[in-house]
Order: structure tokens, then sequence, then C-alpha cells
């Protein structure tokens, strides 16, 4: 043990003194953290450019109304009544008369003019939107912009034109002001989470309000929080090994130690380093979100869970690497072998979504008891609102207990046959020989 | 006591058996050197005795017991390829090197050493900043930080200098007499010869001669000639009974075969010409290796 422990400190010093630790520890959320920061900054201050949209009305009826409601818009929403900036760029519309001999050229011609930046847009309006027959080609609305999927400024158009074109419709239908008012008041759905019971004082406690943090950022942040620490202290394993195994260091090492020392030191060492990045990170996280108001969102009765699984995760992928360095002769060796050892971190992020939208899946269950991916999958569903059975991240855990203690053995079997063996190339055969035969 | 006992072990990989039921006992105190081809099995031997390989059978034992864990702190291992972590600074790594061997007062040690090897100035520089043979010394150092009770030196004077190789050997034979047991394989023969008590060679994965100096050239008997004639080795050509000849210009040294008394041989020399000085001899350690390691038909053929 005290071997092992000496391997492990130096192992541990050496990772915290490398770039790549301070960059991950303490660059990494600076940069994410700043990037957060310029977001927030910019966001409303993205395009607040006015934008000039002409309208092809088939109908005649709709432009004049289009522009009134832009210029209440313009009036009253563009600018902050506090401070009298302005927030939101404005809407001017502008009314063309269809060319019914020549509707594509009058439509290029348009075309053109964005181009040229004297529009922003065109909108055509088909002729029977305000009561559509079979034929949809005549009630479409169709906006026409450089980037039209991903501008705010059709969204905008749609919601105006159809509430407009609703008003109209009840309109005809002489319900007075009050009954129209009634007609479009929309009533959003809440999305609660469930009652729940203290179980020490037996009170029923109200359901709190579902937020997007509780159902995408926590399992999000859990397993990019284990995919960062996995990748930032395991992958490095393979390259220390091949060199010590280059470099001669390992044989003189193991004048003094066994293999089994050698190779547990360095598993330690890395679980240490492990530790602590991700204690800062949960540390930090947790101090930012309390102060963002988010500290309800914190899902703390997890953090064992985390923490033992990140653990597992790492011993088990290490295992993998230190094998495998064992089995590299150089660069390219490395290059071939590290990308398959790290299918177990890489593999679960492509799952992530699926799992998060029905975390009590078949699906989902399956996938997150396959040892190699429990650690980062159960945690996401963990941490999802949805209540998982109570026996799953048990069965998870003993499943990944299993798997890694294999992991441990073959990556034990060709570290010790490999570390002092120089040329032989590590071809998926002999590791498989290796392994079998030691 | 012995400090290490090899009892009938054998390796093998794959085809080839790189050790073959080898037995060897090395006493306490001694110096015991290991030489033979390259790859005749040395490294593999040593390998064994430290523990990094496993012997297929036979056992190794070392101060009467299984040297698994706790008993490799008595043993200081230099390999033959042996490298250190470049990024650490010197002082850095011989307290690592001495913490894993439970080392004792290891900051005294560690100065004393350094003072010795006159390293003192590079204590706190990283060893990628030494040249070869500094790094070398302190690889050396790294082994006997501890003053281990068994030294294993698997070629210790390899690409060292003269003045270098001479500080390794003087320290062993410091540590030797403080009672440690020393075991080193080398190619230098008249090292061996020199610094030895006992003298183990390998050949092909067997053991071919184990034993004192002594011992081993008494066993092959005063075969050798040193002759210096007016002829040069012009002289010995056709008189029959020369096994072999080295030729070193000014002087010959013959191997006379065994049925040939020696004393003969000198008058048949001295019936063909004038011989200014001659030595009747044991064979040398070298010559003895050439003769076990390099096949009979191939030396007169080359005689």
């Amino acid at each position: 043990m005290r071997k092992i422990w000496i391997l492990t400190k130096r192992e541990f010093i050496t990772s915290i003194r490398t770039k790549s630790f301070l960059i991950g520890l303490i660059i990494a959320p600076v940069l994410m953290g700043g990037s957060f920061i310029v977001i927030k900054l910019s966001e409303d201050k993205l395009d607040l450019d006015d934008k000039k949209i002409a309208v092809i009305d088939h109908t005649g009826i709709l432009t004049d109304d289009l522009i009134t409601i832009a210029e209440d818009r313009n009036a009253n929403y563009t600018i902050d009544t506090a401070s009298g900036e302005k927030i939101r760029p404005g809407y001017y519309f502008e009314d063309v008369l269809p060319d019914t001999s020549n509707l594509l050229q009058q439509k290029f011609q348009l075309s053109e003019k964005i181009r040229n930046k004297e529009l922003h847009a065109f909108v055509e309006i088909g002729p029977e939107v305000l009561h559509p027959g079979e034929d949809q080609e005549r009630f479409r609305i169709t906006y026409y912009a450089e980037n039209s999927m991903i501008d705010d400024t059709r969204s905008w158009v749609g919601r105006a034109i159809n509430n407009h074109i609703r008003k109209l419709r009840v309109d005809e239908l002489n319900l007075g002001d009050d009954a129209t008012d009634d007609l479009f008041f929309w009533i959003n759905v809440n999305g609660m989470g469930l009652v729940s019971m203290d179980e020490n004082t037996g009170d029923v406690t109200d359901a709190k309000s579902s937020s997007l943090a509780d159902a995408l950022a926590v399992p999000y942040i859990f397993m990019m929080l284990m995919f960062m620490m996995v990748m930032m202290f395991t992958v490095p394993l393979l390259s220390a090994v091949m060199e010590e195994k280059g470099e001669r260091i390992a044989e003189v090492l193991l004048g003094s130690v066994t293999a089994t020392q050698f190779m547990v030191g360095k598993l330690l060492g890395s679980i240490l380093v492990s530790l602590i990045g991700s204690s800062v990170y949960i540390i930090g996280g947790a101090v930012l979100a309390t102060q963002a108001g988010f500290a309800e969102s914190i899902p703390y009765h997890l953090l064992p869970w985390f923490f033992v699984f990140m653990i597992l995760e790492i011993i088990m992928v290490g295992s993998i690497m230190i094998g495998l360095g064992a089995a590299c002769n150089n660069a390219k060796d490395a290059q071939s072998l590290q990308f398959p050892a790290m299918l177990p971190v890489i593999l679960p992020m492509f799952v992530m979504f699926p799992i998060l939208k029905s975390p009590v899946s078949g699906f989902a269950t399956a996938i997150s008891l396959f040892p190699p991916f429990t650690p980062m999958l159960m945690i996401v569903r963990q941490a999802t609102p949805v209540t998982i059975p109570a026996w799953q991240p048990y069965v998870g855990l003993l499943g990944v207990l299993l798997f890694t203690l294999l992991m441990i053995w073959f990556g034990g079997r060709i570290f010790r046959t490999c570390i002092l063996m120089q040329g032989t190339p590590p071809k998926i055969g002999n590791i498989i020989r290796w392994t079998i035969k030691g | 006591m012995y400090a290490i006992e090899i009892t009938n072990i054998t390796k093998t990989f794959g085809k080839h058996k790189a050790v073959d039921e080898l037995s060897l006992t090395v006493p306490e105190g001694s110096i015991y050197g290991f030489i033979g081809p390259n790859g005749s099995g040395k490294t593999t031997t040593i390998r064994m005795i430290m523990n990094i390989l496993y012997p297929d059978s036979g056992t190794v034992r070392i101060f009467g017991g299984e040297h698994i864990g706790s008993r490799l702190d008595d043993v200081g291992y230099l390999p033959e390829e042996r490298g250190l972590y470049k990024k650490m600074k010197v002082k850095e790594i011989l307290n690592f090197h001495a913490e894993l061997k439970n080392g004792q007062k290891i900051k005294q040690e560690i100065d004393y050493w350094l003072k010795r090897f006159d390293l003192e100035k590079w204590a706190d520089k990283k060893v990628e900043t030494l040249s070869k043979g500094m790094s070398q010394k302190v690889q050396f150092i790294a082994t006997i930080i501890d003053r281990p009770k068994i030294i294993i030196l698997d070629e210790p004077f390899s690409g060292l200098d003269p003045i270098n190789a001479d500080i390794i050997k003087s320290t062993i034979l410091e540590l030797q007499a403080e009672g440690s047991t020393v075991i080193f394989s080398t190619h230098d023969m008249s090292m061996a010869e020199r610094m030895c008590d006992y003298i183990f060679m390998i050949h092909k994965g067997k053991k071919v001669l184990d034993g004192t100096l002594t011992d081993i050239q008494d066993k092959y008997g005063t075969d050798t000639l040193r002759i210096q004639t007016d002829n040069g080795v012009s002289a010995f050509k056709d008189i029959p009974g020369i096994e072999k000849i080295n030729d070193f210009g000014q002087m010959q040294e013959i191997r006379i075969v065994q049925s040939i008394d020696v004393q003969d041989m000198v008058r048949s020399i001295m019936d063909k010409t004038r011989v200014t000085r001659f030595e009747i001899t044991k064979p040398s350690l070298n010559d003895i290796f050439i003769r076990i390691a390099k096949p009979e038909k191939e030396e007169v053929d080359h005689a």
C-alpha cells in the first residue's frame, strides 16, 4: 500500500503540473463562463437594424392591416421605456401589387433587392388565406429571405398575419368585442413535477414548477462533466505508459514495485486528480447556480452516485488505456488504439437525447444497464425529473463493478505481458493472445 | 546463507527456450559476474530473479524465502536499458526511488551520493538537461540509494567513460565491503576477472560455467603459451599440436591440444626460431568465453 501511495502521489503531482490540467480546470470554465456572459450580453443586441419587408398580397386586404400592426409594434415594443434604448428592430412593410402576368419575374426582382440589401425579406400571401379551400397553393403564406429558417422576423410575420386573419373571420360572425377577446385568450399549460410527502413530517408538499434546467441542464451537466473527467484523466494514461515503456522507465520501476502496484498507482493518481477536478466544477457550478436562483435544481442527492460512477468509469477506461499503452510501440499504434478505448464515453453521447426524452423507455433502460455505458447513462436517467425504478441504479452499479474488474484483469494482463516487449505490433490478434495466454 | 538460490528455472518465449533448467546459488556478500554472449539468457535470468518475469518452472529464493512484494526492497536493480522521468528533477527522482525502496535517512543519502558522484550542482536540474553519462550516474545512484542487501546490475559499465566506470567500480566494492551481495552482467571479461568472486556463464539458456575464476581456469588446465619470437606468427606454421593462435603483433598467445606437453611445444618452437620471451599460463576468461561461445571448428578455421 505504501508503494502504491508513492506512485499515486507522483502521478498526481505530475498530472496537476501539466498544462492540460491547468487549462481544463481553470481556463475551460473561464472560457465557458465567459462565452455565456458574452451570449447573455449580446443576445438582445445581436440584430437591432430595422427590417424592410415587401408584401405580395393576393387577397388585397391584409397588407394595410399588417402595416398598422407593425407600426403599433414599432412604436410600443422596440424601445425600452425605462432606458430609452432600442431593444428590438423595427419592421416596415411595403405593399407590392402582384404581377399576375409574370409573378416569378416579380419575385426574382424582389430577391435581387434582398441580395442588394435594399430589402430584408418579402412575403407572399395566397388569395384564399381567409377561407382556405381545396387547393393548398392558394392559401399558402410564403416568406422569402436569405436565411428564412432561423429568421425571427418570419415567426413574427406568421403570428401577426394569422392573428389578423382569425380576427377577420370572427368579425364576419358578428360576435362582438368581448367574445372576440375571449376567443383569442390563450392559456399556457404549466409544467409541474409531482406532489410529494415529507417523509419526516408526513406533510404533503405541492409540486414544483418544472423547468428546463431540471429537464435538460442537470442531466446534461452530469454527463458532460463525467465525459470531461474521463477524457482529461484517462486518455493521457495511454501515452504516459507508452513513454514509460519506450524510455525504459518501466523496467527500472518494476525493480521496486510489482506490475499490479505500478498499474494501481497510476489509476489512483488519475482518480485523485479527477475527484479534485470534478469537485471544483461541482462546487463552482453549485455556487453559480445558487446565485442565479437555481438552488432548488441542484440534485445534491445524486452526487454520491455521480462520484461512484465516475470513479468506476475512470478505473474501467483507465485500465484499458494502461494496457493498450503498454502494447503500443509508437504514436501511430497509440492513435489506432485510442479511439476504440474511448467508445464507452463517446457512444453514450449519441443516445443522450432519446434517453432524456424517454428516461423509462425500454431502450433507455436496456442501454443504461449495458455496463460500459452505465456510468454515463444511468446518471443521466437519474438526473431527469422522471423517477426511474429504484433497483435499476443498483443493478447497473453491480454490472459496472463486474465489468470494471474484467477490464482491470484485461488491462493488467496486457500491461504485464507487453510493458517490456519491444517491436511487436499491437494487432487485435496479438492483444487477444496476450489477454488469454498472458 | 545464500543471498539468492535459483533452482531449475526454465523460461520459454513462444518456441524459444531462453533459460533452460538453470540452477545457481549466490553466497551472501559476494560479487557474482554473469557473462554470456548476446541473447544467451542473462537478462531473462536477472528479470526472473527480480520477479519481473515469472519462470515457467523452478523457483527463485532470496535470503531463503519466496521474494514477492516487500522482499524487492532488499534488492537494487539497474536494468540494461534504463530510463528516468525526464521532467523530474534529480533530487526528486532520487527521493522517489528511495521512498519506493523504503530507504532510511533519504536526504542525507541523496546528498552523500550526489557529492560522491560530483552531481551536487545538478541536484535541482531536470533529468532532461543531463548528459548521457550524468544520467547513467543518477540511475546508478537511484539503484543503490538505500544501500540494498542485494545489488543487481545489468551491464553497469556500458557507455561510461573510464573515469565514471572507475567511480562505479569503487562504489560497488565499497558496498560489498559493507555487506551487500552484488550480481552484475558484463561483456568486459577483464572487469569480470578483476572484480568477481564468482563467475557464471550462460550459453543458449544453459549454465556452462559457475565458480571462482581459479576453479574455472583449473578446469581448462595450463594449456596456453604466451610467446615472443623473432619470426612472429609465422614461426608457428606447420608446428603440430596448436589448437588456436591469438596474434597480438609483438606477442602471440597459442592454445595447445591436450595431448601435447607444453615443454615439448616450447622446444619445437625453439627449433624453428629464436624465442625472446615466453610464459606458460592458464587460459584467460576471455579465451574461455570464446571457446564456449564459438564453435571449435570455426576457431580452427580462423586460426
